[in-house]
């Protein structure tokens, strides 16, 4: 089990670092084609979240990413809670 | 629920750090650039961590003169989540440095006195576990914790502003002025250290529940 947490650390590490070196490799492209570009025609859609430099996109994932541990945290609370409760029954009966 | 009023009040506050913090406006500053919003995320955890660091404190003298073992697990709980924070205000301070300073770590009085105070707790929590018999442990690492806060406060707030630092606020000027801090990051800037902060004191809270809960079950097998 720790053998197996110890290589998922690692991998991520791996993973992260050829990313990071993978973005530093690539020279700084002028134009990027978007297939999504909102401004080039007329035809009314749903853009809100791809504007402003797809600033939305991250609050979104910021969101996800607090909102699921809030929830874990909450999980938790409650499961503690519900075994303080056992506890206290347990301690009347005897 | 009545109770748990300020979890919910947490959950409503770091939502709205999140979503204001990426969206509001903000002062548009030359190489800072949009990297002022981890002023909603770096910052708050040294605030957070010195907050729950005093709430260790407050629970340390509350052990030396009344010890129940609810006060030392308060402490000791608090302790290990405020250098949690600590790890986390270092590690995002050294990544906000590499694209502001140029270096993750350029040796500025703040980085180095923060990377002293955490050592110092670290060694805190070396020193508690260094001890089998329970009420030795509680009260040696009690004394040592007040110590440790002790030499915190100079380390993070006085020492620094001695000398010139990368940091706002030092090099003799008080930080928070006008200059640091205007009215539109305020508004976001106390609603995110109070909801980080209460954050940190939920997960102090959940766990020091445990940690009882499992020492009262050893008390009765």
């Amino acid at each position: 089990m720790k053998l197996f947490r110890i290589l998922a650390i690692w991998c991520f590490i791996l993973g992260t670092t050829a990313g990071i070196q993978q973005v530093q490799a690539q020279p700084g492209q002028a134009q990027v084609e978007y297939s999504s570009a909102p401004a080039e025609t007329d035809v009314e859609m749903a853009d809100t979240l791809r504007r402003d430099g797809k600033i939305y996109v991250v609050v979104v994932v910021l969101l996800t990413v607090l909102v699921g541990l809030i929830i874990y945290l909450i999980m938790l609370d409650r499961k503690v809670g519900k075994l303080e409760k056992q506890f206290k029954d347990d301690l009347i009966k005897q | 629920m009545k109770k748990n009023w300020w979890k919910i009040l947490t959950v409503l506050l770091l939502v709205f750090t999140v979503v204001a913090g990426m969206l509001s406006e903000v002062p548009r500053l030359a190489i800072l650039n949009e990297t002022i919003r981890n002023l909603y995320f770096h910052v708050p955890m040294w605030f957070g961590m010195i907050l729950i660091l005093l709430i260790s404190v407050i629970y340390s003298i509350k052990y030396l003169r009344n010890p129940t073992i609810k006060n030392d697990v308060v402490a000791y709980e608090s302790a290990k989540v405020g250098i949690l924070f600590g790890v986390l205000g270092i590690v995002t301070g050294m990544e906000w440095a590499k694209f502001t300073w140029g270096e993750y770590w350029s040796n500025d009085p703040k980085q180095n006195a923060a990377a002293i105070g955490l050592l110092i707790y670290f060694a805190y929590l070396v020193l508690r576990s260094s001890f089998a018999e329970q009420q030795q442990r509680a009260r040696i690492s009690a004394v040592y914790n007040i110590f440790a806060f002790a030499a915190l406060i100079p380390l993070l707030f006085i020492l620094p502003r001695l000398t010139d630092s990368l940091h706002p606020g030092n090099g003799g000027n008080p930080g928070f002025n006008s200059y640091d801090l205007d009215n539109r990051l305020r508004l976001v800037f106390y609603p995110a250290v109070l909801g980080w902060t209460l954050l940190g004191i939920w997960i102090v809270n959940v766990r020091s529940r445990f940690e009882l809960l499992r020492q009262r079950l050893y008390e009765t097998v």
